[in-house]
């Protein structure tokens, strides 16, 4: 691209990544904003809201007793009477569009015709009181016509074939069950395969895992005058809640008001599903002209909300002798349940990453996402690519034992480094950061790699083994093809020297609107304890997109860092003129103590530090002058290039690296593992706050270690979900965590992110599972292929190979 | 339930209890099937009390009820009646940090913080007990408490600072912010 076409926005952020190379609070450890709010018990949840509304209507959701069924007739007479019942609710009773699907229109909110998934809404139960509304609901009266249930996707679509089976179709008004089919073709992937040394074919499975937030979504609506109405909700994205409602309500999106407290917990599953009971409430508001709640119990959580894709997928690798990659084929089947949710977006990270972070010269990947019925699936935490990670990096071990080689220099052969081009042509320059070699290198080298691998594969003492495993990731930047990557951020400075900023960006505990409040901070001098973050509201914050995609930092970052350069310019310019310096010259500084003050500020010229001023005057004096001191930042991604045939182009503006290690020690008569270490090892171009950031490799590798090990929704023949609370869908606990997790942090700078910045959030999950399992098949001397890895799946792969005789 | 039209919804007797909730009597009228954990969030205001699952297995709701642990969840109001209460906004007095509250500030433990109510609750419960836990220990006693965002390190360090505190007669800490 041409100098000249680079937006401004874009400029901005390439000049202060390129100025600043020593900071006061980016990267340093900062206590997070509401941290004494949360650890007291005061700070508000959707739900603690109710304790000020005294009155509100309850309501619950009326859900089907198969999961794929025709609706014959809906009596509603008998739940109408029961006592306590306001009103019951049906699909009729919509003024606007029954339909809150993300990507595609295929989910009524309340079905009329059709049930496709266990937990399908029907209708609204509205009562005075929330056990009165759950009574009531057995009272409405369903007719059905019970169709065939249809759980495996592969009863819909031919693994090998990628063709659609003849079946009972789910989606009949679509022409296919089969929602997305994306591609990769490049090269000649047969003509690798005949002159490769060695091929590698295996079929993996993937589980499908809930995101178990502690805090079940709530949502509670209050009618307003105009027809329009507030929403309180516990959502990732309150403007898509927004958008969604105005639909269901038939009114404009200015008449609906969202607004988004406390968080607790998302990881990706507080997108669509807010939309759904946002709708709900606003429905029972409506006609009642009351407040109203939404409150899921945990196991309308577990049945009613989307989860990560299962996926089944087949892989062929092909290689010379010396390790160097030839070809890699795949198929990947993606269950996205009843409904679309983002399925067709996960499908397409998920072809986006399936090679993996290596040189691949020659490649055919299929990527299908079908309808089963299954709950659906839509976002989580990695969005499809752990999937395809666990499957590539078991790939790349299962090549490097066919080829002796040990698996750490499989991968040095074959790693992208700068310079090299991706699997879809994407040149990555020094402007990317590509520190995927020094994640890799300083891993092993930590963890004392060759010693361990060594020694563990002799270990037997009794019937415990060791191991020790490792999984590389990618993970891309940005919302790639999937949508406008914009984000934006408001910097008010108040009268009396504090500071208001405003996003639409939300906190579920990742704390990333931390790092943007860390990031004005660095550009403004005024440390970040004089910040307020204002709660995210439709009314107020600017729409920033959606809070998703390991985007916060990144984008919203980018948009930030625009918002506090412009102040600073002026204030800078304000200052000179009082202090008599030029205004490159105006330093803004902070005494470093915990409770400062505004007055403790001062605004200094740094030939000079002489001639100083206090902050609280210098912004007295902009009001004086006329220099306004609100600014708003903004800034969009470059677009993403995708040729839909062939796969090729620019899909993300750059990518986040790691290297994950794992040691393990394993029980072949019990199956039971213990993870004993864990290295974890990201490029993200640059720390910027850095308690979430350890937080994060924390957090993620805890949670990959349940993807990996424990955690699955199972549905019976029947849909019926049989793991529907924290009782049967096991999460870790604190005696299931790794006695160590070493982070270590390579900042390779990305040119057009925040001071380098690249994003965390996702890749801290992607590839732990794979680094544990490798591990596990190391320990073991096995190849499992499937998460979870169960104790009974270890130990009956074990005794059907003839490993253990028990 | 079987259905009954002839009875109205709230046709339940109200019964009248007290609950000593931080130190504080309130007299508050019930339903016979009110669970402590509602009476206490919404009719008595105490929202630190977090409810993650309804049956006791996540930890968020856990009080003290006459220095015994217990999922408010799975305890009716009525068979609270008489009892002294702790939540987390009992901890300290207003203004101030309890030695748990403040540790978790030391180790930089705060990510959604749904979950951490029922730890300090519980970690504080260790320590009435028990003031100097070892790792086992402290591990043993926050295992019926689940963080989904991951902060399990730091909550076990916590516990550790916390009891350090305590023995050193550290209980109550000024808010700087």
């Amino acid at each position: 691209m041409a100098q000249a076409q680079v937006p401004e926005y874009v400029r901005v952020v390439e000049e202060l990544f390129s100025k600043y190379k020593e900071f006061i609070y980016v990267g340093k450890y900062i206590q997070r904003w509401d941290a004494v709010s949360k650890i007291t018990g005061k700070a508000l949840f959707t739900a603690d809201f109710l304790k000020f509304y005294k009155d509100p209507v309850y309501v619950y959701t009326v859900r089907p007793k198969y999961a794929h069924a025709y609706i014959k007739s809906i009596d509603t007479t008998e739940a109408e009477r029961y006592p306590g019942v306001i009103k019951v609710l049906t699909a009729k009773d919509i003024p606007g569009v029954n339909d809150v699907g993300y990507v595609i229109p295929d989910q009524p909110l309340l079905a009329d015709k059709k049930v496709r998934y266990i937990a399908d809404p029907i209708a609204l139960i509205v009562a005075e009181d929330k056990y009165v509304a759950a009574e009531a609901a057995e009272l409405v009266h369903v007719e059905y016509e019970p169709l065939p249930v249809i759980t495996d996707p592969l009863e819909v679509v031919d693994l090998k074939t990628l063709k659609e089976k003849e079946h009972v179709r789910i989606h009949e008004e679509r022409e296919s069950d089969i929602i997305s089919h994306f591609k990769i073709r490049k090269g000649d992937v047969e003509k690798a395969i005949k002159e490769a040394d060695v091929v590698v074919e295996n079929e993996y499975r993937t589980g499908m895992q809930e995101h178990a937030y502690l805090e079940p979504e709530a949502a509670i609506a209050i009618p307003e005058a105009d027809g329009g109405v507030t929403i309180i909700a516990s959502t990732q994205c309150p403007f898509d809640v927004r958008k969604a409602v105005a639909r269901v309500l038939g009114v404009t999106q200015n008449k609906v008001r969202v607004i988004v407290p406390a968080i607790g917990g998302g990881f990706g599953g507080k997108e669509d599903v807010v939309n759904e009971i946002g709708a709900k409430a606003a429905l029972a508001a409506y006609y009642t002209g009351r407040p109203a709640v939404v409150i899921h119990t945990r196991e309308e959580s577990m049945i009613g909300h989307s989860k990560r894709h299962p996926m089944v997928a087949w892989y062929r690798h092909a290689a010379k002798k010396d390790g160097t990659l030839l070809a890699v084929e795949a198929n990947i089947v993606l269950d996205t349940g009843a409904y679309a949710s983002l399925g067709p977006f996960v499908a397409w990270r998920a072809i986006v990453h399936s090679t993996g972070p290596y040189k691949v010269p020659n490649a055919r990947v299929d990527t299908l996402a079908v309808y089963t019925n299954n709950v659906y699936a839509g976002a989580f935490r990695g969005f499809g690519n752990p999937q395809v990670t666990f499957a590539f990096e078991l790939q790349m071990d299962a090549l490097a034992e066919e080829l002796g080689m040990d698996p750490v220099d499989l991968r040095l052969k074959n790693i992208l480094r700068e310079g090299d081009r991706t699997v879809h042509g994407q040149l990555l320059t020094k402007e990317h950061g590509v520190g995927l070699e020094e994640t890799l290198k300083r891993a092993i080298e930590v963890i004392d790699w060759y010693r361990k691998r060594k020694e563990y594969s002799e270990f037997a003492e009794g019937t415990l083994r060791k191991g020790i495993g490792l999984a590389l990731l990618w993970h891309g930047n940005s919302i790639g093809v999937e949508g406008a990557d914009y984000s934006s951020a408001t910097i008010i400075i108040n009268r009396d020297g504090t500071v208001t900023f405003r996003t639409g960006l939300t906190d579920f505990g990742q704390g990333a609107v931390w790092g943007l409040v860390l990031i004005a901070a660095e550009i403004l001098g005024v440390p970040p304890q004089l910040f307020r973050i204002e709660p995210p509201d439709t009314s107020s914050t600017p729409d920033a997109g959606p809070t998703v995609a390991s985007r916060s930092t990144v984008m919203g970052g980018a948009a930030t860092m625009n918002a506090a350069y412009k102040l600073r310019k002026r204030i800078n310019e304000l200052a000179a003129n009082m202090l008599g310096c030029s205004p490159d010259e105006i330093v803004i500084r902070a005494p470093e103590k915990e409770d400062v003050k505004p007055s403790d500020v001062e605004v200094f010229c740094k030939s000079d530090p002489s001639k100083k001023v206090k902050w609280t005057d210098v912004v007295e004096q902009s009001f004086w002058d006329g220099v306004p001191l609100q600014e708003f930042g903004f800034f969009r991604a470059p677009k993403a290039e995708w040729d839909e045939e062939t796969g090729q182009g620019a899909p993300y503006v750059t990518y986040t690296f790691g290297t994950m290690v794992a040691e393990v020690t394993v029980d072949i008569e019990t199956g039971a593992v213990k993870v004993d270490r864990m290295v974890t090892a990201y490029d993200i171009g640059k720390v910027i706050n850095r308690v979430g950031a350890e937080l994060h490799a924390e957090g993620g590798a805890i949670q990959g270690l349940g993807y990996a090990l424990m955690e699955e929704i199972v549905h019976d023949k029947n849909g019926v979900v049989r793991t529907y609370n924290l009782s049967n869908y096991y999460t870790p606990l604190i005696d299931d965590i790794p006695d160590e997790i070493i982070p270590i942090w390579v900042e390779s700078g990305f040119k057009r992110g925040p001071f380098g910045a690249k994003g965390l959030g996702e890749p801290s999950i992607v590839a732990i599972a794979p680094a544990i399992v490798n591990a596990i098949n190391h320990a073991t001397k096995h190849r499992f292929t499937q998460i979870p890895l169960t104790p009974e799946r270890i130990y009956l792969g074990l005794k059907r190979a003839g490993k253990i005789k028990l | 339930m079987a259905f009954d039209p002839s009875k109205s919804w709230d046709t339940y007797p109200d019964i009248e209890i007290t609950l000593n909730v931080n130190g504080k009597n309130y007299k508050v009228k019930v339903k016979p099937y009110e669970r402590l954990i509602d009476v206490l969030r919404y009719k008595l205001g105490f929202t630190g009390v977090k409810e993650g699952c309804g049956r006791g297995e996540c930890g968020a709701c856990v009080v003290l009820m006459d220095g015994e642990l217990v999922p408010s969840c799975l305890v009716l109001a009525v068979r609270a009646n008489g009892k002294k209460i702790i939540t987390v906004e009992g901890l300290a007095p207003e203004g101030k940090l309890h030695a748990v509250q403040k540790a978790f500030l030391d180790t930089f433990a705060v990510q959604c913080g749904f979950c951490f109510p029922g730890f300090a609750i519980a970690i504080k419960h260790l320590l009435d007990k028990n003031p100097n836990p070892s790792e086992e220990e402290i591990k043993e006693a926050l295992s019926g408490n689940l963080c989904r965002c991951g902060s399990y390190y730091r909550l076990i360090k916590a516990a550790k600072l916390a009891s350090e505190y305590v023995r050193q007669g550290k209980i109550y800490f000024d808010v700087k912010r």
